[in-house]
This record gives structure tokens, sequence and C-alpha cells, in this order.
């Protein structure tokens, strides 16, 4: 099966053998082998993804003895946590801005431009909120990893939650609830939106159609705060935190918060998280002596331990940064 | 020109063919083993230490691509996956081994990262099967797909995708590769389960390398806490998808003869939700229902790529930032923001290759719904359970409820009109121009 060229001497040449044509051949032997090559590479021949580590065959087979050993002989759990001391203290405290306030871009709105930017006025994105007067940063969400012991307060609540969305912005940047409880997502807008939550334990994607509610119940409780888009106006966002107790808190405009009721004289870890850290999966990382005395470590938290009916006040500067961009 | 300069170039490319060739050869005589997820791994800067005791653990509960290994409590069959498994060859009475290299991993690759020799050119990417998310099923949109919903698309293919039929294989063939396809998802979400459990409760250090142990031997508590994440996050929303398989409401759904105005009438109330403001159909398909209304949003797998990408070029930037300040600092801050900035620099090397590698990411596409092609299935009931769930994984949002006993936007009466109207869709005229009157004169004449 030759392909024939026609030569300019008037004789057809197959490709691949050898031809009066000089240039014809040249090429068509570089046009060969650069095919060659090019399927090679495609065919996953020193692969682009090759790489990362590859399971020790003796290592994997100790492990799995123990697997296979353990199914059959473990017993049940024992790992929550021993409710140690008695009472309850409040942590509360403010986080500001070390630097030059960052600049928010508006969003890049291109759908519905009557709905989405009225008057032709385009509204600002979020990512970095930062209150020029007090310095404060809004949006840093604050929350216990694991409790001993939980107040009556911070029982999960039963009460709904509004996460309403109006000119395409979603109204609660990041939002905390108690799992179990409802969210009561709202349309205000005169276009439809549909609310696509993407957790790694809770996922959502609804039509939400103008002027509606539509209740969802929040299911699993996640590390860190789940995404939340509108896939009809992507550039819409908002964070949405389900926990299992309401010790947490998220930080106000002038960068204030305060969880209230916690377990005092237990050992508290704290996530401090916000969209913008540079930390794994926006922890918050700050180096500051003041965040060391709290014993921040660098997946973003702070250990403490409170004393019954102690109020501790913490005021933290983050720098420029901790932050992306 | 003379012949000497032409033996030359088939002299060099010889070589070159020779050498890629030669290359593969050697390649292919290793048995290929399953990597990690590399952007995962990238993204969490995880230190090598664990890197290796997640491959470890990996290994000890799933075995390779070669040697396949489950156990009991992920309800896996053993038969069947390693019958799936391993290199591809035929024994003497013909029984066929290997048969996801055979059938699958070209495209979908041996890790079932939807990343094969093939997939950069496919469009759409082969499915990666390691989030275990399927688009095409019956069950509700965040729960996992049932047996027979993989099965229909292992039988069907996926219309207008390269996803082919698999019906001529015989059935036991099929179901190992369905139990294969299980079993590669099972073992995608452990990986992910394993890499959050190490960010969450793991101490490491990424700039340093020091990281307290995951030992799952020697530490019972981690031990439990990992065979917990197998069984009570990954095996059990596989077992219970059966429970949560969407039925429509037998008095619902439209009976098979109806009259031509009672489907008319029906037809006509799909089309208005189609193009209000409740459906909203029309936001991403389009006006004509070509698909071409929103089309920035992307779908899971893109999604997580382009979030790599950008934060990649923070990253970057942040670089740039660090560096021009770095004058401004002396002694100890200098010193500590200096090794803070190599850090960085080798971050960003190893995001920069594990990009290289990475799919690149595009858009979600809407259906055009006006090819009669669907591509999970274009019986009414499949049409119906798209519009119910939305399609998982992608900007596809659901319009009846999400979880069973959950507020549905849509009732089901107007999901059954809207199938109406989709399936009316292809053999409607795009557009519908005023008719010229004809020409009398010519018919006449």
């Amino acid at each position: 099966m030759f392909v024939y060229r026609q030569t300019s001497s008037g004789g057809a040449c197959p490709v691949g053998t050898m031809c009066r044509i000089p240039i014809f051949k040249a090429s068509s032997a570089v046009v060969t082998a650069t095919i060659a090559l090019a399927t090679f590479s495609l065919a996953g021949c020193g692969s682009r993804i090759d790489f990362g580590p590859v399971a020790n065959a003796k290592a994997a087979s100790e492990i799995r003895t123990v697997l296979v050993a353990g199914a059959e002989a473990e017993g049940p759990a024992d790992s929550d946590l021993a409710s140690t001391g008695t009472g309850w203290a409040t942590i509360r405290g403010r986080f500001e801005f070390g630097g030059t306030p960052p600049e928010m871009k508006p969003y890049n709105v291109s759908k519905d431009q009557a709905t989405c930017a009225p008057g032709g006025k385009v509204p600002l994105q979020e990512t970095l909120v930062v209150d020029s007067s007090t310095m404060g940063i809004k949006d840093i969400a604050i929350y216990l990893r694991e409790a001993g012991r939980v107040h009556e307060s911070a029982q999960p609540g039963s009460d709904a939650v509004l996460f309403d969305q109006k000119v395409c912005v979603f109204l609660s940047h990041v939002c905390a609830v108690t799992v179990g409880q409802t969210l009561d997502i709202e349309n205000s807008d005169d276009v439809g939106h549909n609310t696509n939550i993407a957790g790694k334990k809770n996922t959502f994607n609804q039509t939400i159609p103008a002027g509606q509610t539509i209740a969802y119940r929040v299911q699993k409780e996640e590390a860190t705060p789940a995404p939340v888009n509108c896939s009809i106006h992507p550039w819409m966002i908002a964070y949405l935190l389900p926990r299992e107790n309401a010790y947490y808190a998220v930080t106000a405009k002038d960068g204030s918060f305060e969880i209230a009721n916690l377990p005092a004289g237990e050992e508290l870890e704290i996530q401090v998280w916000h969209e913008s850290a540079t930390g794994p999966g926006g922890a918050l990382i700050v180096t500051t002596p003041e965040a060391k005395s709290l014993g921040w470590n660098n997946k973003g938290r702070i250990s403490i331990k409170l004393q019954p009916d102690e109020v501790k006040e913490i005021k933290i500067t983050v720098p420029a940064s901790a932050f992306k961009g | 020109m003379s012949i000497r300069v032409l033996t030359n170039w088939n002299y060099v490319a010889a070589m070159l063919v020779m050498v890629a060739i030669a290359g593969c050869v050697e390649a292919e005589s290793e048995p290929p083993p399953f990597r990690l997820d590399m952007m995962q791994v990238s993204a969490n800067q995880l230190v090598p230490q664990h890197q290796e005791a997640i491959a470890n653990i990996m290994d000890a509960m799933f075995g390779t691509p070669d040697e396949p290994f489950v156990l009991p409590e992920t309800g896996l069959d053993l038969r069947k996956l390693k019958m799936a498994a391993g290199p591809t060859w035929s024994d003497e009475t013909g029984t066929k081994h290997g048969l996801y290299r055979r059938h699958c991993a070209h495209c979908h690759g041996i890790t079932g990262g939807g990343d094969g020799p093939t997939a950069m050119i496919l469009n759409p990417y082969p499915r990666d099967y390691r989030p275990g998310i399927f688009k095409f099923k019956s069950t509700f949109n965040p729960n996992e797909p049932t047996d027979e919903d993989l099965h229909q698309v292992l039988m069907n293919g996926v219309p207008g995708t390269s996803m082919p039929s698999f019906s001529v294989l015989p059935p036991d063939e099929v179901a190992a590769l369905l139990e294969y396809v299980k079993y590669l998802s099972m073992r995608g979400q452990m990986e992910t389960a394993l890499i959050n459990y190490v960010v969450d409760n793991i101490d490491y250090d990424s700039v340093t390398g020091e990281a307290a142990p995951l030992d799952i031997v020697n530490d019972p508590d981690q031990r439990e806490e990992v065979m917990s994440l197998l069984v009570d996050d990954v095996v059990a929303k596989w077992h219970e998808a059966a429970e949560f398989v969407v039925l429509p409401e037998e008095s619902e759904i439209p009976p098979n003869k109806r009259s031509a105005s009672e489907l008319a009438a029906s037809v006509t109330a799909g089309r208005a939700l189609f193009y209000g403001t409740k459906a909203n159909c029309v936001k991403c398909h389009g006006p004509t229902g070509l698909g071409d209304g929103q089309q920035d949003d992307y779908d899971n797998w893109s999604k997580a790529v382009k979030k790599f990408e950008d934060d990649t070029i923070a990253l970057q930037a942040s670089i740039k930032t660090d560096k021009s300040s770095l004058a401004e600092l002396e002694g100890e801050e200098y010193e500590s923001a200096k090794a803070e900035l190599a850090a960085k620099y080798r971050e960003l090397a190893e995001r920069q290759r594990v990009a290289e590698g990475l799919l690149p990411p595009r858009n979600a596409i809407p259906r055009n719904l006006r090819n009669n092609m669907f591509r999970g299935g274009r019986r009414p009931l499949d049409l119906f359970r798209r519009i119910h769930q939305g399609i998982a994984g992608t900007p596809m949002p659901a319009g009846g409820p999400t979880a069973p006993g959950a507020q549905g936007t849509l009732t089901e009466e107007e999901m059954w009109q809207i199938v109406d109207y989709i399936r009316s869709l292809p053999f409607e005229p795009a557009s519908q121009p005023l008719m010229r009157p004809l020409n009398m004169e010519a018919v006449v004449n």
C-alpha cells in the first residue's frame, strides 16, 4: 500500500522508497519520523503523567496483613474526645489587614446585564474585603475542630438560615450552618438562578426560579467551606460551612468575631480559614509573634486552653503575604 | 541535492523511530503501576513520606493493576476483578484475560483517571472514574450509580461521544468490566479520602519535609480512622445506591397513547417552561435549543484542573511580589523570607510539572437538543431523569428534589411536559419564517 506522488520528472514515487526528487524524500522521511514520535508520545511511552511514588510491595503487604486481621479483631471506636474540664469560656477578637487594602475588581458580568449590573453598575468581587477605616478583614471563618462538650447554645440549630441572592451576588459570601439545618435558598432577582454547592461531603445543584425560595437540608460536616456557584452566572461565588455544632464565627465588616460558651479546661484546636489564604484548602497561616503565642500552625489552626468563664481576647494583624495575589 | 543527503535524512528518521520504539518496549516490560493523583498531592503540598505511605495503603487495600485485591468490606467480587485486570491475553480455552486493558485503558487510563493515551484527542474527555461521579444514572444527584446504570452505559455506549457499546461482549465479560469500573472508582475515592485525612489530621511541613507519621500498622487509632473512611465514607455510598433510585410517580407518567391534541398541549406547556424563569432551560441550552446559551462554566473535572492552574498562576504572582519586597528586609527576617521564597519556587516547579500532564480544562457545553442525540439515552424516562436530577458533576441543575423528601422546583407533570418538548425539538425548525406564497404561475405552467 504505497502512496504515490507525482514527481517533476513525470514518474511516480512511492513514499518510503528512493525517489529522484530529494526534497520530497527528505520531507517525507522527516514527516514519518515526526508522526512516529508523536504517536509514541501520545501512546504514553515515557508518559507525561507517569511520576509520583509507587507502592513498596513489602510495606504494602505488611499493611494488608494488619488490615485483614484487624477487620475481625477490632472492637468499636473509642476515639471520642474525653471530656475533661468544666465550665464554659468565650473567645473573641479582631482580624486586621497589615498592608494597603486591596482594591476589589468588578465581577465579570457577561449575562443578564439589566439584572446583574443595573444601570451599568457592576458589583465588586469579595475575594478579600478589607474595611479601609478599621482595616478589618471580612469573611474569615473561625471554627472549633472537635468539641469534647457542647454547650446548649451551640447545639445544632433547627431554624432555617436565609441564603439569598440579589443582583447576581450571593448576599452571604461566607455562610456557616449546623448539619441538619435548612438553608432557605432565595432568589431575589428577576432572572432564574441555579445554586450549585460542591462540597467534599455535600453536593447540591438545583434550579432556583426568579423570586422563589427552595429549602435545602445540609447533610454532613465539612472540614473546610464548600464553594457555592451559579452555573448560569458563573462569576457568582459564595462559601458554605456546615459544622456539627455552632462553635463557629465569620468575621464581620470590621474583622470582629466571637465564639461563646466554648468548653473550658480542654485543649481547643480552632481552624482559621479565608478563601484567598495561601495555605492548603484556604488555611490562613500567620507567623507573626502574636500568632505564634496562640500556637498557630501551618494548617491555619490555633491551640488554646481556656479557664472557666474566661473571655479570651485576641487581635491578629494578618500580613498581606498570607493572601494570594 | 545528492543521494548522500537523502541517505542521511533516512538515517536520521530511522534512528528517531528506533529510539521512540526502544523507549516504549522497555517501558512496557514493567507492569504498569497505579499512580497517585499528583494534582491533589501537589495542591496539598504533601511531603514525600506521606505520598509513599498513601501509595502503600492504597496497594494494601486495592492491590496493583496486575494483582487486584479487595477487602471483604468493599463487597467487590475479586474473581470478576481478576478477569478484568492484568495484561491482555487469552488462554487455551479462548477465555480472555486483561479485559480492562483490552477495551478501556487506552482511553480511561490504568488508574481510571480518564487519562489514557488517547484521552487528549477525544472530546468529550473519557470519564475519570476516581471521584465516583457518573453522569447517566437513575439515582439522586449526589448518590452513586447503581449496577444497572453502569450496565446501561456499557450496553448502549454514550451516543455523541467516543464511548462505544460493549453489548457484543459475553455477559460475564461485561460484568467483569462493570465490577472493575466500580473498583477503580472506590479506589479513587479512597485515595482522595486518604489525602484529605492527612491534610486534616496529620502534621507536616512541606518546607522542611518534616512530618508526623501516617502508619496504620503501628497506630491503631489511625488504622481505625482509615478503615472508617473506606467503610463509612466510600463503600457505604455504593452499597446504598439502590435505595436512592428516582422512581417517577406512576400517576404522572404520560400514557403511551395520547391524542394529537393532548400531546400538542403538553409540548406547548413544555415549551413555555423551557423559556420561562422557573425551569430556565433557555439560559444554557439557548433560545434555539442548540446548546449555545451559557457556555462559560466547567464540569467538576475541568473545574478542578482550572482551579489548580489558577492557583499556580497566583503562586507565580506572589513569588514576584515576595521577590520585590525581599530587598527591604534584613537579618533574620530576610533569611526566613528567603527560605519561604525558595519553598514557593519548589512548589511552583512541581505544580508546573504536574500541570503539563493534565488535560486542558474545557468549558461544559450544554447539549444541543436538536440533533436527537442524548448521551444518557433518549427514552422518555432517561430524559425525565436528566431533568429531574440534573447531571451529576456538570452545571446542569436538578428540577426535582435532590434527596428523598426534599423540596423540588418543578412538579413531575411539568418535567414530563419538558420531556415532550425536548423530544419534539429535533423536528421543529430552528426558526419559522413566514412561508412565501407559491408562485402559482410557475406551478400552473
